[in-house]
């Protein structure tokens, strides 16, 4: 049991992180973005790339987070520029479409072009007990990497004038524009950073497991169950909600297997919406 | 320092603000009073560049800035405190007073002001403003106009929903700002505490400009005083 | 609002979903007109392609892909109720056939049946909910789309009821013309037309009213009268009737389901591109969307993976440039060009 929960722990750290980047865009932007898989996956593979042309480990991870970013940039340049000139449930519903068709466009490409391709990371050295359990190094990595990452964006949404001011567009969007915030641009700076915290999940999930080509809609769907139980645009509500729900994750495909456990996650989100849609710590409407 | 030519604007193409001029000068205090429906908000947030305008001429210390959106006309000196407020619930009263600030970082001398002009803001630094009283909010949100020291407050029915010593308190503050030498833009349905306040006036009715003056030539005038002032 | 904004809300009846429903006359020839003539085209098909029993499957499918885009723009056409599940309530329609004709031994049809009324009861249901829950549509949407991931999941996780991955063969009906080439095809035909008479005479009805008013101004259909909850689960009872229906034929006359078969990747993405080519609330509009997408998925057949490709780009472009679709916006063209002699005549006195 033990072993379970610390493997929960371990990937709700991660689905926390993922989340979050996801919760933010929807938070600040009212964009759902549901090509959010495929950034993940694109890091994970630039990665790949890099290190298979030889370049060696750091530099390989800077340029994933590098094209983690660009990705996001590119999104809000192109994609996104109809969306934003609607407004509220339109907007929605129309960038829902349109990053769905994108999700399309880079899952058939990738999956055609490069079918067989995953991404994994190997941390040397052997298991590390923690409470009596053996944890792979891995994982261990991971999470404090993970952990290191929600504490950088912690004293950033806090303690730095940028951070507040993305808050504040969170929390009202023309109260921001009042005083010389503008929206337009925290969107695109969380669009970057949401590319960034996919390319970052992508790649401590390597270390864990195999990332290949085809999870990207399922990176989506996870992110999403996540983003919909912590809280619309609640950072905090992502990494609480993606530590409880891997932790039942984990727990429940242990004794009912995958598919089901997976039913067990799409069934918390949908009691979400309805009976709390505003999450674990979003904002009450 | 603020001149609106032929200003109309409004939703949809039903312009609500039909072809109104008016103007502000250096130092002044000028009210525009009207009724509910009058097209008050419409007008201060279109001008403010929180909605768009069907057409006309806003010059704000001689630039043209009717059309541009809300971020860059605060950066230019320009301090909106609208009737809703638009606070950040979640956020605490020194945060949203640093934020008043932006770009730039808070300025301790205003800050220090501005805590001095709202004692009751210093009091409650740390608390978030969704849990703070109407009177309250209300401070706040002029509070963090003040922050970015602007030239002109424009604000939008201040006393709404504020117990009557409180939007007392409220003008008696204005007053202490206009002494240091603020331009103050004032939308009021209180009638009789914004002419005390205010040098000149507008009376906005459907949408348009009825009368202007002095508040003296104001209070003195049989319409207003039947509309606005409840002598029969 | 913008015009752009104008035109997508008004497409995919978020608030207002008007042109499509315009020039609606309400003689009943209108309504068999086009549609017999749509009829005796399809019913043409066999004659060209009855040779090949893997072509005719390919119209079966496309068929059945019609009806799911009827039943789909019942629900969401008509009442702005964005069902991310219809792949899964045709599944319902599919697997529930199945299983009730095979593991109990049910007769095909009373099969069909039973599955039929599963699958109106669920999208009800899903319907009351969202509508008990005030959901808008993104929840709308979210929630059925968790249904539809579940629904999916169930299949594969219930391995010994429904054959999980691999699928479930079904042996009722395999000796009857249901597998043959050709019947199948006028079986689902005739469902086709069926489905299309029964979306053409709702509009027509006080329901089609009822429909169009509350798409329009949700509240101020209330105040006129309408129950906006009762109608929108009426609705999703009817749709969800069609997609059932439309899934539990469609198995029988293939012979194998498996979860793939009712998947959203699969069902869904390709109804919403179908009806949003051919036009959301239109008549015909399903109808053109899924002759002309069955026709571009057999094209690009040998591409694989790449057809995903091509049919991101076409959500993207679609939805873009086309947000109404095809029938309505080609109708706006006419109507404009009609319009234009009238603008050229010289004013009226009275000015």
């Amino acid at each position: 049991m033990t072993a379970q929960i610390l493997d929960g722990i371990v990937f709700g750290l991660q689905l926390g992180l993922l989340a979050s980047g996801l919760t933010l865009v929807y938070g600040l932007g009212g964009v759902l973005n549901l090509a959010y898989g495929q950034m993940a996956v694109i890091s994970a593979m630039v990665v790949l790339f890099a290190m298979d042309a030889g370049i060696s480990l750091w530099p390989a991870v800077g340029l994933g987070l590098l094209a983690g970013g660009l990705l996001g940039l590119f999104l809000d340049l192109t994609i996104l520029r109809p969306v934003y000139r609607l407004r509220g449930e339109a907007r929605v519903l129309l960038s829902l479409l349109l990053t769905l068709g994108v999700a399309f466009i880079v899952d058939g490409f990738l999956n055609w072009r490069f079918p067989l391709n995953s991404l994994s990371l190997h941390v040397g050295g052997g298991a590390v007990e923690i409470f009596g359990v053996p944890m792979r190094r891995g994982s261990l990595v991971a999470s404090a990497i993970t952990l290191v990452a929600f504490a950088a964006l912690f004293v950033f949404f806090r303690y730095t004038t940028l951070g507040r001011a993305v808050r504040s567009v969170i929390e009202d969007e023309e109260g921001a524009r009042l005083v010389g915030i503008d929206p337009r641009r925290m969107l695109r700076l969380i669009l970057v950073l949401s590319g960034v915290l996919a390319a970052v999940v992508a790649m401590t999930r390597s270390m864990v497991a195999p990332v290949d080509v085809q999870s990207g809609f399922s990176i989506t769907v996870f992110a999403l169950i996540v983003t919909v139980v912590g809280g619309l645009g609640s950072v905090p509500g992502a990494l609480l909600a993606g530590v409880i729900l891997g932790i039942v994750n984990s727990i429940a495909a242990t004794h009912i297997g995958t598919f089901l456990s997976l039913i067990i996650l799409l069934g918390a989100a949908a009691v979400t919406i309805l009976i709390r849609p505003s999450g674990l710590l979003g904002v009450k409407e | 320092m603020l001149e609106v030519s032929s200003y109309s604007a409004g939703y949809q193409g039903n312009d609500v603000v039909h072809d109104v001029s008016f103007h502000v000068d250096v130092g002044e205090a000028v009210m525009i009073i009207g009724s509910n429906g009058a097209g008050k908000t419409t007008l201060f947030r279109s001008i403010c560049g929180l909605q768009p305008k069907t057409s006309g001429e806003v010059l704000f210390q001689e630039e043209d800035i009717a059309g541009m959106p809300a971020q860059r006309i605060v950066r230019r000196g320009l301090g909106f405190v609208p009737a809703e407020r638009h606070l950040f619930p979640r956020m605490t009263v020194q945060e949203h007073l640093s934020l008043g600030a932006y770009p730039k970082r808070p300025d301790p001398e205003t800050m220090s002001i501005v805590l001095d002009l709202f004692p009751r803001l210093a009091e409650r630094q740390r608390q978030h403003a969704g849990t703070m009283s109407g009177g309250e909010q209300q401070m706040l949100a002029v509070g963090r106009a003040l922050m970015s020291r602007p030239r002109l407050l424009v604000l939008d029915e201040p006393t709404t929903g504020l117990a009557p010593k409180l939007a007392r308190e409220a003008y008696e503050a204005l007053g202490v700002l206009r002494n240091q030498g603020l331009t103050v833009l004032v939308a009021e349905q209180q009638v009789p505490l914004a002419m005390a306040f205010s040098d000149r006036g507008y009376v906005l009715e459907n949408g348009l400009i009825r009368l202007e003056g002095t508040s003296a030539e104001l209070a003195e005038n049989p319409d207003v005083r039947r509309a606005y002032l409840g002598v029969t | 609002m913008s015009d752009r904004g104008d035109r997508f809300t008004r497409a995919t009846g978020t608030s207002v979903i008007g042109g499509a429903e315009e020039h609606q006359s309400r003689s009943l020839r209108s309504l068999l007109v086009p549609i017999a003539l749509v009829a005796v085209a399809l019913a043409l098909v066999p004659l060209w392609l009855g040779d090949s029993g893997v072509m005719m499957g390919v119209a079966v499918l496309g068929l059945t892909f019609a009806c799911y885009a009827v039943g789909f723009n019942v629900i969401f056409g008509s009442t702005g109720q964005l069902f991310l599940c219809v792949g899964a309530l045709a599944g319902i329609g599919g697997y529930g056939g199945a299983v009730l004709a095979d593991t109990v031994g049910l007769p095909i049809i009373l099969s069909i049946l039973l599955a039929t009324l599963a699958a109106s009861l669920t999208g009800g249901l899903l319907s009351w909910v969202a509508v008990r829950r005030s959901l808008g549509v993104i929840f709308t949407g979210i929630v059925t789309l968790i249904f539809a991931l579940s629904f999916e999941n169930l299949l594969l996780g219930l391995g010994e009821v429904t054959g999980g991955d691999a699928g479930f063969v079904i042996q009722s009906g395999a000796d009857t013309f249901l597998r043959e080439n050709i019947p199948p095809y006028y079986l689902m035909l005739a469902v086709v037309v069926l489905f299309l008479g029964v979306y053409g005479l709702l509009r027509r009805s006080h329901f089609g009213w009822a429909f169009r008013a509350l798409r329009d101004d949700e509240v101020a259909a209330e105040l006129a009268g309408v129950d906006v909850a009762r109608y929108r689960v009426y609705a999703a009872l009817i749709g969800s009737a069609m997609l059932g229906m439309a899934g539990a034929t469609y198995a029988f006359t293939e012979g194998r389901i498996s979860p793939t078969t009712f998947g959203f990747a699969e069902v869904d993405v390709v109804v919403i591109v179908m009806l949003a080519f051919g036009g959301i609330g239109t008549l015909l509009g399903p109808i053109l969307g899924a002759v002309t997408f069955t026709i571009v998925d057999e094209v690009l057949i040998e591409f694989g993976q790449l057809k995903l490709v091509v049919y991101g780009t076409l959500v993207v472009l679609l939805f873009l440039f086309l947000p109404r679709g095809v029938i309505p916006t080609l109708g706006s063209f006419f109507e404009k060009r009609r319009d234009r002699p009238e603008e050229n005549r010289a004013p009226t006195p009275e000015a």
